[in-house]
């Protein structure tokens, strides 16, 4: 167009030449029907997105809806759930007190005229009693983990972890170990969440050395591009891996009470704390020869 | 000799009552420990109403207080104590088998004197309800207006 318009100041500033005025005013013309096609041409394209964009817009306004009526049903299932742990912690708890505590008054009163079988039949009752109560706390603590707000900050993991091994100190010092604790970055995150992932864990790296004269327990990082991940590795009686997916589970043990003690939540709760972090958590090890866990958090 | 103070347990289990009093009776404070069983019974105990007519002046030395209760719970049973002029310096101590974060909170915001969970282990809940009724009973000195001191033999 531009062009156009020059070739016709410049065609009437000199000499009239009326052949080819009529050609310049025809080429115009034909860029104007040129134009006017390109200009319909992104009207319809424009009408197009409009129409494109309606839809969308009804799409996202459909989304929109269901995603409050999911969260109005998250929150009333959460609800439920509030309720049902406060009933277990307060409804479940009253007739294990009273199994515990009557057998234990027949223990009392009855005692000189029961025999031992008896008497033992009464003390496992007591002692069933206290391990259900026991698994009534591990599962309102864990189902607390899956609720409680994540609140994060920025975290020296090497304080935090010297301060769980202070902790260790008196339960262990009978004990024969070398630790090893290598060096550990800052990062975000929730600092007693992440103190339980750690005493979970060195707890388990403890006891499942106890069968060892000398237990070697490493805790140790290993920073990645976009992740740090954190390990615990002990020499203790390790564990089969074909049960590696079991570990993780709620209350799943690989080993009888009688070896080594426990309910089997602890990690359960390392997993759910550190997925809770965005992050992940596997294990590998082998029968008799110590296991190493490891869980991942983003940078 | 010693001075027992009286005691009002509030609790609607009557297995909780047995194992409570049973636990008092160890140190022979059981005698004094009126039982009320709903929220509803102990706001009448307390304030002298009804069946509670007869009963001499003045308050609980402390109150052992279930929370989760029939017709008024203990919330609301402590809140009531707390917004009456003449019953809000009475010990409040909630006995309870709820540990719930929520609970700990309002009995506090309420102003509670203690907070106990009860023990599954029956040997424990002995030794905590000793405790408690030892305490209450008989070393705390209560609030002016407690009713009259019971003498009482060892």
């Amino acid at each position: 167009m531009k062009d156009q318009c020059l070739r016709i100041s410049q065609a009437t500033s000199t000499t009239i030449d009326t052949e080819d005025y009529t050609k310049a005013m025809l080429n115009i013309l034909e860029d104007f029907s040129e134009e006017k096609a390109r200009l319909e041409e992104t009207q319809r394209a424009m009408l197009n997105l409009l129409e494109d964009f309606d839809v969308e817009r009804s799409k996202t306004e459909a989304a929109n809806r269901e995603l409050l009526e999911r969260t109005a049903q998250l929150e009333a299932a959460n609800k439920e759930l509030e309720s049902f742990s406060y009933s277990v912690s307060h409804d479940l708890r009253a007739p294990l007190r009273h199994i515990a505590g009557f057998a234990l008054l027949l223990q009392k009163k009855g005692g000189s005229i029961l025999d031992e079988q008896t008497l033992h039949y009464l003390n496992t009752i007591s002692e069933s009693a206290k391990q259900m109560g026991i698994l009534i706390d591990d599962l309102l603590a864990f189902s607390r983990i899956g609720r409680s707000e994540v609140k994060k900050s920025r975290i020296n993991l090497g304080y935090l972890v010297k301060g769980v091994l202070e902790d260790f100190r008196e339960e262990t010092k009978d004990r024969d170990i070398a630790w090893e604790v290598g060096e550990f970055p800052e990062v975000s995150c929730d600092g007693s969440m992440l103190r339980l992932v750690f005493v979970n864990l060195i707890s388990n790296a403890v006891k499942f050395t106890r069968p060892r004269s000398k237990a070697d327990i490493e805790i140790g990082c290993i920073p990645k591009k976009d992740e740090f991940i954190f390990f615990v590795r002990d020499n203790g009686v390790g564990f089969d891996p074909k049960y590696q997916d079991k570990l993780f589970g709620v209350f799943q043990r690989l080993h009888r009470q009688d070896e080594f003690e426990g309910t089997g939540i602890g990690l359960a709760n390392v997993r759910r704390l550190i997925h809770r972090h965005g992050g992940r958590t596997w294990a590998d090890g082998e029968i008799g020869k110590g296991a190493t866990f490891y869980f991942s958090l983003p940078r | 000799m010693i001075e027992l103070k009286r005691l009002l347990l509030v609790e609607d289990d009557p297995k909780d009552v047995e194992l409570t009093l049973e636990a008092l009776s160890e140190y022979n404070l059981a005698n004094e420990v009126v039982v009320t069983r709903d929220g509803e019974e102990a706001l009448d105990y307390l304030h002298r109403k009804g069946k509670f007519q007869p009963v001499p002046h003045g308050n609980p030395a402390a109150i052992l207080l279930d929370l989760k209760l029939p017709k008024i719970n203990g919330l609301e049973v402590l809140g009531r104590i707390r917004t009456d002029e003449k019953l809000k310096m009475i010990p409040v101590i909630v006995l309870t088998s709820s540990r719930q974060e929520e609970d700990l909170q309002k009995c506090y915001q309420l102003g509670v004197n203690g907070y106990v969970v009860k023990p599954v282990d029956f040997h424990e809940f002995i030794n905590a309800v000793k405790e408690l009724g030892v305490f209450w009973a008989l070393i705390n000195e209560p609030p002016p207006g407690s009713i009259a001191k019971v003498k009482a033999h060892k």
